[in-house]
């Protein structure tokens, strides 16, 4: 299984569409995934490390270095399907590479 | 012909309002989506997910005020400070206010005015972020509150609803100098957060003026928030704000103790209920979008969603941080205020706007931050009869809250915005002169400081298109 960390500002919304559209999109693709949501102030670099992809909303910056591949998740906010699928490509690359 | 109606509606809608909130708006929320063209099985987990929701943020209440209320007289009996209003933070505030009919009506309203504004090309943002159409629901209900005018609150609904179009599309270019973002990246956002700008401006510019040399002391923002740790999350905070009122209010020791782990529970419960309220809104949110798109197919547009993009620069975070121990101390020596600082005390309602005008410029955000503070807490201080009763009527609030006792959210967006919806609701009461005269005062004060700031924005974007030039 595949553990997604998924990070907006308030851990409630932009991240929880972010995990529920990962989740549902991943599954149609055969992928076995698992996002967690989190608020971007709470994550650390023990945080971090424990997961095998980040997907911010945009580029952002830690106090620490990031060991995870990050694929940024913000298109998949525009609701458009059209504008989410780059994404999610980019997602299910960076998922085979991984060869878990 | 509103008035006609509104008794139509009345007739249809008033068996639905007597079967209480979370049954009405599971049935409205279900049936708009299906008429937005939502599979059915979605549009019933999103309606029951709100009614749930609802519930739930009405038994996270109960336990909050339930403990703290009784508390909070102890303490301004033993401290002589009169705060007695519980801050119970956004979330209950969102679910209040969805719990309002005139919520989807607002909602509806809105999408309209953002169809026509794209379609003569007046604004250049399409909005999806639906669960935030709150925000002005929350100012048009307050308007309602004071005059039962829905008609004016409209006005004043669709007014502020235009002027945050005109801001999406000004603040672009500083979301991607901020974040980085190709011209390519469609990003934007209507957040009623930022339509403190105007404001933050005005102190930023006298900053330039008066304190320049100051920002070469930026630290770095990054480095301050890991070193906060999990010292900053919404368990420790409620943690210390429960001890802090059970120490100050003379309690027993065993008594300091649950009102510490019943603030850190409290505010924990809060964000958890509140992300089923917002998957509750998923469904409507997805067939809106869809609706609208379809509508605009062969424009290019912004895409405006939830602020928190922003919340991957950590100046944000930083300057929240400070803000939080700032607030409390404000809190308790400011005339005028009624909060004491809990579930609002990380200022996600202010620090945006903030990055956005200053830039991240953490020193500025700060100082500039301190001195909206007050703003926030007035504020909120003038609207909490206006939430308890509205909390009370979407059958949120519990029992104990009948005896005086009152909620509000410190840090709610648009603060300003608040007082203007007090002003015009308390002038459409009944139309006399002197209200009149104050709330067209200060709707020409609001125009007037926002047309400056317009102008300050294009000449910041115009900077913008230079450097672009030069490189």
């Amino acid at each position: 299984m595949i553990k997604i960390l998924a990070a907006c500002g308030a851990g409630i919304n932009s991240s929880h569409q972010i995990k529920s559209a990962i989740e549902e999109e991943m599954k149609e693709r055969g992928h076995d995934v698992k996002v967690d949501a989190v608020v971007v102030k709470d994550i650390n670099k023990e945080m971090m490390d424990q997961y095998d992809i980040f997907t911010p909303i945009s580029k952002t910056k830690f106090s620490f270095e990031v060991k995870p591949p990050v694929v940024e998740a913000g298109p998949i906010l525009y609701r458009i399907p059209a504008m989410a699928d780059p994404v999610f490509d980019e997602l299910e690359n960076v998922i085979k590479k991984l060869d878990k | 012909m509103l008035d006609a109606i509104i008794d139509f509606a009345n007739t249809i809608f008033q068996p639905l309002i007597d079967l209480g909130a979370a049954p009405m708006m599971f049935i409205l929320l279900t049936l708009l989506a299906i008429v937005m063209k939502v599979k059915i099985s979605k549009a019933l987990e999103g309606g029951l997910k709100l009614a749930i929701a609802l519930t739930g943020i009405g038994a996270v209440i109960d336990i909050l005020t339930g403990n703290f209320a009784p508390a909070l007289q102890d303490f301004v009996k033993s401290t002589g400070i009169e705060l007695t209003i519980t801050d119970v933070g956004w979330a209950p505030l969102a679910t209040i206010t969805w719990g309002s009919a005139y919520t989807l009506f607002f909602l509806l309203i809105l999408v309209i005015v953002n169809l026509v504004l794209l379609g003569i090309n007046k604004t250049n943002t399409l909005d999806v972020d639906i669960f935030n159409f709150w925000h002005l629901s929350i100012i048009g209900l307050l308007v309602m509150f004071y005059s039962d005018n829905l008609f004016v609150a409209t006005l004043l609904v669709i007014m502020l609803g235009v002027m945050k179009f005109i801001n999406a599309d000004v603040m672009k270019p500083t979301f991607n100098d901020l974040l980085d973002m190709p011209d390519s990246n469609p990003t934007t956002t209507t957040h009623l957060n930022f339509m403190l700008n105007p404001v933050i401006m005005v102190f930023d510019k006298i900053f330039d003026k008066l304190l320049p040399f100051l920002d070469k002391y930026d630290f770095d923002a990054a480095w301050l928030n890991e070193k906060i740790g999990f010292w900053g999350s919404k368990f420790a905070i409620g943690i210390y704000l429960g001890a802090f009122v059970g120490l100050l209010g003379q309690q027993p020791i065993a008594t300091v103790f649950t009102l510490a782990f019943i603030g850190g529970v409290s505010l924990e419960l809060f964000s958890i209920v509140g992300t089923w309220f917002i998957s509750a809104m998923e469904p409507i949110s997805k067939g809106i979008t869809d609706f609208m798109s379809k509508r605009l197919k062969g424009r290019t547009f912004n895409i405006g969603i939830d602020w928190p993009f922003l919340a991957a620069r950590p100046e944000m975070w930083a300057a929240a941080n400070v803000i939080a121990p700032i607030m409390l101390f404000l809190a308790l020596i400011l005339p005028g205020n009624g909060i004491l600082p809990l579930g609002g005390i990380i200022a996600i309602g202010l620090t945006p706007a903030l990055l956005v005008v200053c830039r991240g410029k953490i020193l500025r955000m700060i100082l500039i931050g301190t001195i909206m503070v007050p703003i926030f807490l007035w504020s909120g201080t003038a609207i909490a009869p206006f939430v308890t009763e509205t909390a009370a009527s979407v059958g949120a609030a519990p029992a104990g809250l009948e005896d005086g006792a009152l909620i509000t959210h410190s840090t709610l967006e648009g603060p300003v915005e608040k007082f203007l919806a007090i002003l015009v609701g308390q002038a459409s009461e009944d139309f006399s002169p002197g209200p009149i005269l104050a709330a067209v005062g200060a709707l020409a004060g609001y125009i007037l400081l926002f047309i400056w700031y317009l102008k300050q924005m294009k000449k910041r974007n115009k900077k913008y298109e230079q450097e672009k030039e030069a490189a």
